[in-house]
Order: C-alpha cells, then sequence, then structure tokens
C-alpha cells in the first residue's frame, strides 16, 4: 500500500485583491522506502506543495480542493491538533537553510532532545542522552557529547544540516520530506548529505520527499522523479527515464 | 577569563567618566543658570538684607569663589561622602534625601516590576493572537492609553476616585501619623502606581510584541513546528526566549526612566519623593540638592545603558561561548 | 500585510488644525476675558464648554490655545528634527573619531535628567513665551532621532546598492538623494511624528507644571494648569476637555506615525 498518496491537489494564496494558484491540481503517490524527487525552478510550487502536506502554509493559503491520504486515512481535513500528531511522528522535515532552521539561542542538543521528548516524554535523563548521542552519530556527528553544547553559530553549514536531519530522525518518520537541503552548501557538503540520505534510507527504510531544482543532485538520489512548472506535475515516473528526457529537452 | 577582566575594567573605566564628565556639565549649568541660590536659603528677607550681609552670607555658603575652584571644593567633599547642606531645608542633602527615597523605590520600583511583567505577557499574547480581533483590541486600547499624558490622567483618576467616588487618597504618602500603617500606604499609593504603570506599559509592550513577531518570521519556527510542538509551545520555548536578551536590555534602559521619571506623577499626587525634591531644587537653585538628585539620576541612566550593553553582550550565546549556562544545560546536555 | 491607511486620524487632525489656525471664526467669545463673577460655569448654551475659574470662555480657549500648542509642537520638532539628522548623518558617515565624540556627547545629554535640562535651557533664554518654550523642547529632544539616524546611515553606508552606485560612478549627493534618502526617509517621518507628539506632551506638561507656559498666555497646557481649583470646585470639565483635545490629538500623531513606520516585515508569520 502507499505510505503517502496525493490526488489533484490545489493550493491557493488568498490575497486581499486576488487569488494565486500556486499547486494545480497535483497528483502523486509515494511507496514505503522510496525516495521521490520533485524537481523544478524557483517558485514553481514544489515547496508550498510539500508544507501543504504537513499543513505548515501561511494563514493566507489554503487547501482549495483535492485528497491528502497517509497510509490509506485521508488527512485533508484533520484539525491541527491532529495535525501536530503527525508532524515529528509519521512526518519531519529537512529545510533549505540549516543556518536559520536551528534555533540560534538553544544548544543543538538541546533541540534534538526536544523532538525526542515530544514522541517519548516520559523518557529517563539518562536515556536521552544516550538518544541524543546515538542520533548524532547516525547522522555524522562524530564527537556527540561535545558538539551537542555546542550551538548553531559555532557549526559550518554542513554540520548544521547533518542537526537538523537528526532532529527529523529523532521522529522515525515514516515520510521524510527534503525540502531542497543541499542547495544552501558547497559541492563537497552536498555530496556528503547526499550520502546520508541514501545511507539513512538504507538503514531506516523511511520513505523521502526530496525536493531539488539541480538536476544533477536529482540524479544521484532518485527512486522515481516528477517535474514541476508552474505548480502542476507535468511528468511524474521512473528516475532515469524522466531526467534523461529533461536534460534531453533543456539542452536541444 | 582575561577577557572577562578587560572588559570589566574598561567598563568600569568608562563609568567614572562618564559620571565626573555629568558632573563637571551640571554643576557649571546650574551655578550658570541666572537666579539666586540665597533666595532657597534666605527665602523673601533675602530683599531686606544688606549688601555686606548678602557677601557674607555667600562667602559662607562658599558661593563667592569662581565655579572652577567651588567645583574642587564640592569633589573633595563628595569624595569623603559630605555632599554639603540643602539650601532649603538647611540639613545634610544626605538626610533630605533619605527621607524620601523610600518613597520613590517604592512607587518605581513597583512600578518597573509589574509593568516589567504586564509587558511581557501583554506582548506575548498580543504575538500570540496577530492580527485577530483580540489582538487588534488590545493594541486599540493600549495605543489609546498611551496617548494619554500622565499629568492628564492623574487628574482624571483624581477627579473621579478622590473627589467624586471618594475611595481614595488624592495626595500624600500616607496618613498624617499613620505612617507604620502599611493599609493606608497601599491606598496612598494605586492611584500615582496607576499613572506610573499606564504611562509606560504600551511602550514596551508592544515593543515586545513587535519582537516576538519578528522571531515567528524565522525559519527556526518551522523546523520547531515540524517536531510536533503547537503553535504556543514554539511560541513559549523558541520564539520567547531569542526575544528575551534584547527585552532585558530594553528594560535595563528603561529602569532610570521609570524610576527617576515619576516627577510629574510625584508632584501631580504631592507624593513626597525624590522627583519633587528634583523639580524644586532645580527651580529654587538649591545647588548642593540639585547635584546629588542630578547625579542619582544621571548614575542610574549610565549604569542602565551600560547593563543593557553587557546583557546584550553576555546573553546570547551567538556573541558568547561560555553563556551555555543560560539555556540546554538545563537538560542535562 | 499592507498597512491600512488612518483615513480617520487624518480628518480629525486636520480638522482640528484648521480649527485652530481658523480660531477667530469659531470663538464665541474673546478667550482673553476674564470675569471672576461667572467663573466656573457648567457647559451651557452661552459657554458652549462651559468657563473656567477666571471666568473664560473654554469654548474660545480651546481653538484659541490650541494654536499655540500645535505652534510649539511643530515648531520644536523643526528644531529637533534638522539637529538630529545633522548629528546622526555627521556621525554616521564622518570617520569614527567624530562618530565616537558625537555619540558619547548624546549619551552623556541624554544622562541629564531632562527636568534639570529645561529648566537650565529656560533660565539661560529668560521668560516664557511661545517662541522660547518651543527652541527649549527642541533643543532637548533631538538626542533619538540624531540616533535612529546614525544607524541606518551606518546600516545603508555599506549596502551593495550603494557601492554599485559609487562604481558607476555616482557623486555623494547623487547617491544621497536617489539611494539614501528614499531608505531613511520612511523612520525618519516617523520619528518626526512622533517627536510633534512628545512636543505637545512637553508643553502641556511644563506649562500645567508652572515652568511653561504663564496662566495668561491661552495653550491646552495652560488651561489644565488650574486644575488644583478644579477639583475644590467639581468644575470637571475645566480638566476634561482640554484633556479630549489633547489625546485626541495625540492619538492621531501616534496613528499617523505608526503608518509611516516601516512595516516589521512582508512575510508571514510560520506560527
Amino acid at each position: 500500500m502507499d505510505v503517502l498518496t496525493v490526488k489533484n491537489l490545489s493550493v491557493s494564496f488568498y490575497r486581499p485583491s486576488c487569488e494565486i494558484e500556486a499547486v494545480k491540481n497535483a497528483s502523486f503517490s509515494l511507496q514505503p522506502g522510496e525516495i521521490l524527487v520533485i524537481m523544478g525552478d524557483t517558485g514553481c510550487g514544489k515547496s508550498v506543495l510539500c508544507k501543504s502536506i504537513v499543513r505548515l502554509l501561511p494563514d493566507i493559503a489554503r487547501i482549495k480542493s483535492g485528497q491528502i491520504l497517509f497510509q490509506g486515512k485521508d488527512i485533508t481535513h484533520y484539525s491541527e491538533r491532529e495535525m501536530q500528531k503527525l508532524r515529528g511522528n509519521a512526518f519531519s522535515m529537512v529545510f533549505q537553510n540549516p543556518m536559520t532552521a536551528l534555533n540560534p539561542c538553544m544548544s543543538v542538543g538541546a533541540q534534538i532532545a526536544e523532538a525526542v521528548r515530544l514522541r517519548k516524554p516520559q523518557i529517563a535523563r539518562k536515556e536521552l542522552q544516550d538518544e541524543v548521542a546515538g542520533l548524532m552519530e547516525l547522522v555524522g556527528l562524530d564527537c556527540p557529547e561535545k558538539q551537542a553544547k555546542q550551538y548553531p553559530h559555532q557549526f559550518s553549514g554542513g554540520m548544521a544540516q547533518r542537526c537538523v536531519t537528526a532532529i527529523a530522525l529523532a521522529a522515525d518518520p515514516d515520510v521524510l520530506f527534503a525540502d531542497e537541503p543541499t542547495t544552501a552548501l558547497d559541492g563537497e557538503m552536498q555530496e556528503q548529505i547526499l550520502e546520508l540520505f541514501l545511507k539513512l534510507r538504507e538503514k531506516l527504510g523511511m520513505a523521502v520527499i526530496f525536493i531539488t531544482h539541480n538536476p544533477h543532485v536529482a540524479a544521484r538520489i532518485a527512486d522515481r522523479a516528477a517535474l514541476m512548472r508552474a505548480g502542476e506535475i507535468y511528468r511524474i515516473g521512473d528516475a532515469e527515464e524522466i531526467l534523461e528526457k529533461h536534460i534531453y529537452d533543456n539542452y536541444q | 577569563m582575561k577577557n572577562t577582566y578587560m572588559t570589566i575594567i574598561s567598563e568600569l573605566i568608562r563609568f567614572m567618566l562618564s559620571v565626573f564628565l555629568l558632573s563637571v556639565l551640571v554643576f557649571t549649568m546650574s551655578r550658570l543658570a541666572p537666579g539666586d541660590p540665597l533666595y532657597a536659603y534666605y527665602g523673601d528677607r533675602v530683599e531686606k538684607m544688606s549688601l555686606e550681609e548678602q557677601e557674607a552670607a555667600r562667602e559662607r555658603l562658599g558661593l563667592d569663589a569662581s565655579i572652577p575652584v567651588q567645583y574642587m571644593r564640592w569633589l573633595k567633599g563628595a569624595v569623603r561622602g559630605d555632599f554639603g547642606i540643602s539650601y532649603k531645608y538647611k540639613r545634610d542633602v544626605k538626610e533630605v534625601i533619605a527621607e524620601r527615597i523610600g518613597n520613590t523605590l517604592l512607587l518605581g520600583g513597583l512600578g518597573f516590576v509589574i509593568i516589567f511583567i504586564l509587558a511581557l505577557l501583554l506582548g506575548l499574547f498580543c504575538a500570540w493572537r496577530e492580527e485577530k480581533p483580540a489582538d487588534r483590541i488590545v493594541c486599540g486600547i493600549g495605543t489609546v492609553t498611551s496617548c494619554i499624558p500622565e499629568f492628564w490622567l492623574s487628574l482624571l483618576l483624581i477627579l473621579v476616585f478622590s473627589v467624586w467616588l471618594g475611595w481614595l487618597p488624592s495626595a500624600g504618602a500616607y496618613t498624617v501619623g499613620m505612617d507604620k500603617n502599611l493599609a493606608d500606604r497601599g491606598r496612598h499609593l494605586i492611584l500615582p502606581l496607576t499613572v506610573v504603570v499606564l504611562g509606560h506599559l504600551w511602550y514596551y509592550a508592544y515593543l515586545v510584541r513587535n519582537r516576538l513577531l519578528e522571531e515567528t518570521r524565522a525559519d527556526y519556527v518551522l523546523l520547531a513546528r515540524m517536531k510536533g510542538l503547537s503553535g504556543k509551545q514554539v511560541l513559549y520555548r523558541h520564539c520567547l526566549p531569542n526575544a528575551l536578551p534584547s527585552y532585558l536590555s530594553m528594560m535595563a534602559i528603561a529602569l532610570p526612566h521609570i524610576l527617576g521619571g515619576a516627577y510629574v506623577v510625584e508632584t501631580v499626587f504631592s507624593y513626597p519623593g525624590i522627583g519633587t525634591l528634583a523639580y524644586e531644587s532645580a527651580r529654587y537653585q538649591d545647588y548642593n540638592l540639585l547635584m546629588v538628585v542630578s547625579l542619582m539620576t544621571g548614575v542610574l541612566v549610565i549604569f542602565g545603558n551600560m547593563l543593557a550593553r553587557l546583557l546584550n553582550g553576555h546573553i546570547d550565546p551567538r556573541t558568547d561561548r561560555r553563556a551555555g549556562a543560560f539555556r540546554g544545560e538545563a537538560d542535562g546536555l | 500585510m499592507k498597512k491600512k491607511f488612518p483615513g480617520l486620524s487624518l480628518a480629525l487632525l486636520t480638522i482640528i488644525v484648521i480649527a485652530c489656525m481658523a480660531s477667530e471664526l469659531l470663538m464665541t467669545k474673546d478667550p482673553a476675558y476674564m470675569d471672576l463673577a461667572r467663573g466656573d460655569i457648567a457647559p451651557c448654551r452661552e459657554f458652549l464648554f462651559g468657563t473656567d475659574a477666571m471666568g473664560r470662555d473654554i469654548f474660545s480657549m480651546i481653538w484659541y490655545g490650541g494654536r499655540v500648542s500645535l505652534l510649539i509642537g511643530f515648531g520644536a520638532t523643526l528644531i529637533s528634527t534638522v539637529i538630529g539628522i545633522l548629528v546622526g548623518s555627521v556621525s554616521g558617515y564622518g570617520p569614527s573619531g567624530i562618530d565616537g565624540v558625537l555619540m558619547r556627547l548624546t549619551d552623556i545629554v541624554l544622562s541629564i535628567p531632562g527636568l534639570l535640562l529645561t529648566v537650565f535651557l529656560q533660565a539661560v533664554l529668560g521668560g516664557a513665551d511661545v517662541f522660547r518654550l518651543a527652541v527649549v523642547i527642541g533643543l532637548t529632544g533631538w538626542m533619538s532621532l540624531a540616533r535612529v539616524v546614525r544607524t541606518e546611515v551606518l546600516q545603508l553606508k555599506n549596502t551593495d546598492f550603494v557601492l554599485a552606485s559609487k562604481c558607476l560612478g555616482g557623486g555623494f549627493f547623487h547617491i544621497l538623494r536617489r539611494h539614501l534618502a528614499p531608505n531613511f526617509v520612511a523612520s525618519i517621518l516617523f520619528m518626526a511624528v512622533m517627536n510633534v507628539r512628545n512636543a505637545i506632551v512637553a508643553e502641556s506638561t511644563l506649562s500645567f507644571m508652572g515652568i511653561g507656559l504663564p496662566l495668561e498666555v491661552i495653550s491646552w497646557g495652560s488651561m489644565l494648569s488650574l486644575s488644583e481649583n478644579a477639583m475644590l470646585s467639581r468644575s470637571w470639565w475645566t480638566v476634561f476637555i482640554p484633556g479630549v483635545f489633547l489625546a485626541a490629538t495625540l492619538l492621531c500623531l501616534t496613528n499617523l506615525g505608526n503608518y509611516m513606520r516601516k512595516s516589521i516585515s512582508r512575510r508571514h508569520s510560520n506560527l
């Protein structure tokens, strides 16, 4: 069974003067353990698509029509309280800019611990520490004891992105959304983070929706790919085939 | 750690220098201003005194020398803790102030604490309900209260609660002969305190609100919500700690304004505090009293600014690595 | 988040300003005419807002005195804004030495108790009339504006668009006019409007306390200085009416100022 199905989803921004349709009639499904890459230019609505699934859109944006099914259950009209239970449990997300996504006033360890404690409220302090250290090791931060006490500004972009990933993994999610997690990083770091994602998928078996505008990144990681333009998914299917066509179209 | 000592020493030097400059300035200003301090001392009797008598009086009070000489004399005394006598009260300046400082600290200090807490709560509430009806109503009421001049608000309150309803006293800090009675003091405090609080509250609450709204636009809010925190939890656990350092430094600057800025309120309510004293001494050239009162206010301002600078530099982990004790460590991490 | 234009405030303020400027047309009595026998009369058909303890007609005084209050408000702001912009921009654009001296100076002036500064300046200038009071209030109100201008200039000085303009050969005045001014005009306008507000408050407070305008010079502040008397005679209108006009004017100014201020952020809350 699909872990996530999106059917004919339309999302609009309602401004006082006009309505802007950011996502139009988008449909796709996601198998457990699969990496689906959503690719498109800046502003084509791929980020809005993801945020509307987890319902982290600003007040002025609303789902206009369509359906979102998670493990067969319709979550389109879930209340904020019900969605809150899904976020950090079934869904989690890695963001584009790790330096702004981490709270600058809180130590990295505390931020990871917070995510763990939300899922296991009764956890003892010692276990919590162990779990945080385990998560940090999992994402490749090699001396967790020391690094847990540090603050985001003391980290490089790549390390910070690993922390954000650790926070996302604390939820033990069924679906991990990755909103351009490599865009803000330089070449070397990009490669490392991509490898990390592949390794994690192998180990934890979660499904990943990976957003990017970079075809090389997409080719590196995708099982399947969807192409977006002006709010519409205009092509979806096996990664190799889609990307080949895309590159062919663009370089003709 | 060496760095810390250097900071403390340089801050201390800066502090002393500012206080010294302030004292020179106030001293010179008060003496250059036209007006005769003899009137403060002798009242209208000055007019009946002969010129020789006036000269003698001036000499006795040390007012005959040039300003630099007078200043050096004052400084010598001040270093030993001798600030001279008040011309009007004909007693040691320190005694005159000691009598009243408690009242001002009570009014201003209590006002400050109430403003500090209420501004934070109101700001949080408005930020949480941003642009919703509740926020708009609070903002509207707040803007209106911030536009009412303090003295007029005092007059209205006196008119309503003292003159018409007769519930609360309109003047003084206590009923004569009942200065040990706490309930009586409290009753005298209600109206001035209300004015002090209402006069400043919205200014700070609005700053807190806007500061928090800036924070709610940050990316880390999305990550925190993605962890499964509710909007309210994110506001308390993430946005508030980020906004707190600037709020604290803002309140450090506000301290002298609230504590020392109550002279209008004190005057309207004939509340025997430092504010009324400052007003009298400035108007009637009571030099020695004026110096001490001005220096007290000035030192408080300079101290508040210094505190704000230090707070800014030390609470925020981005500027100081040793600040880990502030947060995060509470989790044992 | 587009801000709503405060049309009501602007309209009300315009009405008050025009009415005060054209007070001669509105006044039903001579505002300075004292008739002690007819003091403290409650609002009635002859005296729309009643009379004060001196028997002057409050309705006429409001418009006549409003002119003085507004004049002081705008006059003082003109002075403080000019000083503030000068000090702030020299401090922000000039070398760091001058900047340090000017900012220390501002700090020190700020730490002198405001009341003392006012009393001192008044004593130096001598006598209390409308013009002198405006100067005194203007001279005590430029500090925060100077700081704001300085911060703005410092921030803008090193932005890429200023650098780009320099690279393209833009001269100092070109940069100031086309790039710097449009950027800090919003915050300066806001501060200036707030300064008008503060100056009006200062005038009324000082006059009320007896160190501003004397009783004979009619302004909203000096009208309120008779309030002691009103407390005894319970003539609430002598306290209430001038204050309402004062507060309404201040409220309109605040709303206008807030509209001019830069909005916090155009983005939407993530909460």
